[in-house]
């Protein structure tokens, strides 16, 4: 038996013995993508967010890559923070991020950013009523450790982009 | 699959030198790693094209990409030149101090799991610890420690430890001793594949004493013995006859007991004062900076040099220390010749990755690695285990007062949980004791700290450095002072603060403008306290307990004593370059540099290159403390560089740039502009920067691009880059060099000119210079940055649990350089007191993280629900605003250290709005809803 899955459209096809394997080991020690982020490990901070779609549906999903087994992800699209930027360009979510100086040290942003856009898509395809924006918010970063930021900044950027998706603007994420 | 190639830079080469008892070692730091990649490579981000301004981080770009710049990033396959193999060790930590560590026992392991090599305190040379590990600070300590260090080494055996500021205790514990600390490593383990590295680890998870074996054997052997003080001792004694800054360090050891007497004495028999007790405990409190410590290292066998690959805040004693080691007799690697640091985006580090253990040991792993490198990485339960801490603090004193509110003494004595290593200990209780004057005029003062050596986890540099204890322990006093007497807080406070003129406890003067009453007037006048009655009974009408606290905070910035290098670059294509010993863990530091030149050479800098340990030794400086001469030498400062802590970006960084900067543009550019416009020499008044370009500032010349600039500057061979060095002590060194541009009066006291190259700068001599007078390294701190912090709580009184619906912080921070970054700094200072002040519990002693099963699910730390979010005081919203002082109209635009300042007084404001809230104080750190459900048990 085989776990079939692709990481940032790549695909990969690895025997069951491997399936108790974290994907972020994965990630890290197999295909040096270190973009994804160790903090502590067990699930709780965040950081280590990457998406995780599986079809046929094709809502993303946000996926706590320390604590997730590769044998969890047979049949699945996995997308790191190194797809995000394309061609060296940040990302709408990205370039709020800089422009808002919403991170710090950085390290915890990677997790930021892809648990942003899945939100971000969320609203795109079922925008939220406007009083419970900032409820939902909450649910989709207020769960996220940043030791440095003390969170502001990061929700002063998530949100200017959010009320324009929640509104029906079309942002290209 | 590999991640984006990079572009390349030149690589960033700085060179120095240390002697050592086996020869010279030579000492580089290099830019982030990689493959062909070279300093910078694809991390920096356009500035912004308006000079001054920052649109953005200069690294902004790379983090938010994910590309690798933290040491965690990068294997052996990532490292230019390296072979791809790597191995990885693993440490095994003491999980007692009661009996001795006989040795391992590893037959549980699996077979799979088994290391290749083992590495035992038994299979290191003594002599290892022969070399003197240092670990400087503060120059008045710093003193008291060479002394101490001059008595004991005519005492010393042979062999010892040769300095009290070393290394006290075995790397490895020596087989058949006790542990001297909880977490001290007994064993090293080097496995030459991941899968058994990982297999071992699974294995040992939450419990590496299956394979360790204890017993009776020797008692600990180290200095000092455990509950005894790591020296020095701090003791601030002053009255209006006697003081530390105006008595020389002899005399004032011989008197100061003496005069201690006599304050208590006079302080027990005065009739008429109120004497108001003093008593906080805090817990330790972990960084919890998001990238557990991590690095690569690797000894070229052909070359004889150690490599290594950290992200580190004290890449000069990271450097200095690991070739002190293996330059010794006992060195594991005879004849290194050289160590190589490339130098990493540290993720987060709040003082705990400032003279960190953890390069020694990745340097000692290496050095038993058969010359393969070696990644050390600890996990976040490792990270608990063994990482800095904010000292646990007991603090107990007694307050006096007048009953017309003025106060005439704190009397004070902190004790700081050392935990087992000294590290920068001493220090911290030394500023604790000065910070335990707070803001205020007090003509006595009786303050004594001490960190003590435990079993605990070591203490460090932690975010406040003392700061965050004493002002919990002086604001809470102040608090239940003006309670206890129906005195409204506010007008206490007002009626006792220090200002230009008075002198802190230390007896130093304050030489800066404070505006303390201004700021305590900004708060008392905006809403969240003038309408405090008004919410609280808003809150109450809706069955909701609420409370208002005011603390304030007098953090220094900056040692007594510091010294900082910059390089300026003109490059070929006109684009700027800056190059600073400073670390960016975070804070900003990289951008301001950058930006703080645009005023200075019309742009922003395109390059900010960080952690130039060596830039120091190409100055031609030597800070020899042994040179007789001193000042008098024109080549001697008193300190060359210091670690990235101590808030030394907004003041002390900055002014070393931008007098570098000034160096480049009266020394050269503007030489450059004369030959251009064909006219006589120019002075900086004489032009003015306009849209990048250069022009005359009266009329007529065409305007200069700096690409104009630079190819006349190369073409005449005049200084393509400055280098500068500086020193603050009280004021700047000031001194004149003599340039292509003419003498030039410089807040330096070094300066070399680049010409064409980035290596090999040529001195210029000072000359003409005005010096700090010696005797102000014992006013102990020179320049402050004082905060005011309002907060409104409130508080579930059936649960506990207390939510901060207000804050309001009001700073001076002199001039604001960037803006964004000041206000990232006071909301994350915001989150950390939170979090410190209500969630973050950490017994001591096996029941806490030394048990190397604490994570996340057991520490908790502030997240965004925790926090006020918006950025206004809006009645019936929770917000944290910060109003930051704004700068009389003509002042110099100078900065100040703000990284701890809004931070270190709001512990003590929510305990004040506790107490504001329920009548009861809680002086123990954390709060717990279990403390506060026990506190308004009747």
């Amino acid at each position: 038996m085989t776990i079939r899955f692709t990481v940032n459209g790549v695909g990969f096809e690895l025997p069951d013995s491997r399936g108790q394997e974290t994907l972020l080991d994965f990630l890290h020690d197999e295909l040096n993508l270190t973009g994804t982020k160790l903090c502590c490990g067990i699930g709780v901070c965040r950081a280590c967010t990457v998406q995780v779609v599986k079809p046929p549906s094709p809502a993303p999903s946000p996926t706590i890559s320390c604590s997730t087994a590769l044998a969890t992800l047979d049949g699945t699209q996995v997308s790191t923070i190194e797809s995000v930027a394309r061609g060296g360009r940040p990302d709408p979510v990205q370039q709020a991020f800089l422009d808002q100086f919403a991170f710090q040290c950085g390290y915890c942003a990677p997790g930021f950013v892809m648990a942003a856009r899945m939100f971000l898509s969320g609203l795109q395809a079922q925008p939220v009523p406007p009083d419970q924006l900032e409820a939902a918010m909450m649910e989709a970063i207020g769960s996220h450790i940043c030791r440095c930021t003390g969170y502001v900044r990061y929700f002063e950027a998530l949100r200017s982009l959010a009320e324009a998706v929640n509104a029906g603007e079309a942002i290209e994420l | 699959m590999a991640p984006p190639p990079v572009s390349n830079a030149a690589p960033m080469t700085r060179r120095g030198f240390l002697k050592t008892a086996s020869g010279i070692i030579g000492l580089s730091v290099l830019g982030l790693p990689g493959r062909g990649q070279g300093a910078g490579a694809g991390v920096s981000t356009p500035l912004g094209p308006v000079p001054g301004v920052a649109a953005q981080r200069i690294e902004g770009l790379a983090k938010v990409t994910g590309q690798k710049i933290y040491a965690r990033d990068f294997r052996a396959g990532d490292m230019a030149g390296w072979p791809d193999h790597q191995w990885h060790a693993l440490y095994l930590r003491a999980r007692t101090t009661q009996e001795a560590f006989l040795g391992l026992d590893l037959a549980p392991l699996p077979p799979e799991a088994a290391p290749t090599r083992v590495i035992l305190g038994s299979d290191l040379d003594p002599r290892l610890f022969d070399a003197p590990v240092q670990f400087e600070r503060d120059l008045h300590v710093d003193d008291l420690l060479s002394a101490k260090a001059a008595e004991q080494e005519k005492a010393a055996k042979d062999g010892s430890f040769n300095l009290p500021d070393g290394l006290s205790f075995d790397l490895l514990v020596m087989p058949g001793t006790t542990p001297n600390f909880l977490g001290q490593a007994v064993a090293l383990l080097l496995f030459d594949s991941l899968a058994a590295y990982r297999a071992a680890r699974r294995f040992l998870a939450g419990d590496d004493g299956i394979v360790q074996h204890y017993g009776p054997g020797e008692g600990p052997d180290g200095t000092p013995l455990p509950e005894q003080p790591f020296d020095p001792r701090t003791l601030y004694v002053k009255d209006p006859g006697f003081d530390y800054a105006g008595t020389h360090a002899e005399t004032y050891a011989r008197e100061a007991p003496g005069v201690q007497a006599r304050i208590r004495k006079a302080l027990d028999e005065a009739t008429g004062l109120i004497r108001q007790p003093i008593r906080a405990e805090m817990r330790a409190m972990d960084p919890m900076f998001m990238e557990p410590e991590a690095g690569l290292a690797w000894i070229d066998p052909a070359r004889r040099e150690m490599q290594l690959v950290l992200g580190t805040q004290s890449p000069d004693g990271d450097l200095r220390n690991i070739a002190s080691m293996f330059g010794s007799a006992g060195s594991p690697v005879p004849e290194l010749s050289h160590v190589t640091l490339h130098s990493c985006y540290p993720g987060g580090g709040f003082g705990g990755r400032d003279s960190s253990p953890f390069s020694l040991m990745l340097a000692l792993a290496v050095a038993f690695a058969d010359g393969n490198p070696v990644r050390l990485a600890y996990d976040r339960f490792e990270q608990f285990r063994v990482g800095l801490k904010r000292h646990a603090t007991t603090a107990e004193g007694t307050l006096y007062a007048h009953d017309d509110m003025r106060l005439e003494a704190v009397q004070l004595s902190m004790s700081f949980d050392g935990g087992g290593r000294r590290n920068l200990s001493p220090y911290v209780a030394s500023l604790g004791a000065l910070c335990a004057g707070g803001s205020y005029r007090l003509p006595v003062a009786d303050i004594h700290a001490e960190a003590l050596h435990t079993e605990n986890i070591s203490g460090g540099s932690q975010r406040g450095f003392g700061g965050p204890q004493a002002y919990f322990a002086i604001e809470t006093g102040l608090d239940d002072l003006a309670a206890a007497q129906g005195w409204d807080p506010m007008a206490l406070r007002q009626a006792n603060l220090i200002a230009e003129g008075d002198t802190t406890v230390t007896g130093g003067p304050i030489e800066q403008s404070l505006s303390l009453p201004e700021m305590l007037d900004i708060a008392a006048a905006h809403p969240l306290w003038a309408e405090r009655a008004e919410i609280r009974a808003a809150h109450e009408a809706e069955g909701r307990t609420y409370g208002t606290g005011l603390a304030m905070s007098l953090q220094a910035y900056g040692t007594s004593g510091d010294g900082m290098v910059a390089a300026v670059h003109l490059e070929r294509d006109g684009t700027l370059t800056v190059q600073s010993d400073a670390v960016d863990m975070g804070n900003g530091s990289a951008t301001t540099l950058g930006v703080t030149i645009g005023p200075i050479l019309g742009a922003n800098a395109t390059r900010v290159e960080m952690g130039g340990y060596t830039l120091f030794p190409q100055t031609g400086l030597s800070d020899d403390s042994d040179n007789p001469d001193r000042w008098d030498d024109p080549m001697w400062t008193q300190k060359g560089t210091g670690s990235s802590s101590a808030c030394l970006t907004g003041l002390h960084q900055v002014n070393t740039v931008q007098q570098t900067a000034q160096a480049l543009l009266r020394g050269s550019l503007l030489v450059a502009a004369a030959r251009l416009w064909d006219g006589g020499p120019l002075s900086a008044e004489d032009v003015v920067w306009d849209a990048g370009a250069l022009r005359p500032a009266g009329g007529i010349g065409a305007p200069l691009t700096l690409a104009a600039l630079a190819e006349v500057v190369h073409e005449m061979g005049l200084p393509t880059g400055a280098l500068g060095h500086a020193y603050f002590q009280n004021v700047w060194v000031e001194a004149d060099f003599d340039t292509p541009g003419g003498a030039l009066r410089l807040q330096l006291d070094g300066l070399a000119y680049y010409h064409g190259s980035k290596t090999a700068p040529q001195p210029i001599p000072r000359r003409d210079g005005s010096y700090p007078a010696p005797e102000t390294a014992r006013y102990s701190r020179y320049v402050w940055a004082p905060c005011v912090n309002v907060v409104g709580l409130t508080l579930d009184r059936a649960s506990g649990r207390v939510q901060v619906e207000n804050v309001l912080s009001v700073l001076n921070a002199g001039h604001i350089h960037v803006p964004e970054l000041v206000s990232g700094q006071s909301q994350g200072g915001v989150a950390m007191a939170i979090s410190y002040s209500l969630l973050e519990d950490m017994p001591p002693g096996m029941e806490g993280p030394a048990d190397g099963r604490w994570n996340l699910n057991r520490y908790h730390v502030a997240r965004a629900g925790d926090v006020p979010l918006g950025d206004r005081y809006v009645p019936g919203a929770r917000a944290q605003e910060l109003i930051t002082l704004p700068q009389p109209p003509g002042s110099p635009r100078v900065g100040r250290g703000i990284a701890e300042a809004v931070m270190c007084s709001i512990p003590p404001a929510i305990s004040n709005a506790l107490r504001d809230a329920t009548g009861v104080r809680f002086a123990s750190l954390p709060i717990t809803p279990d403390k506060i459900l026990g506190g308004l048990a009747p």
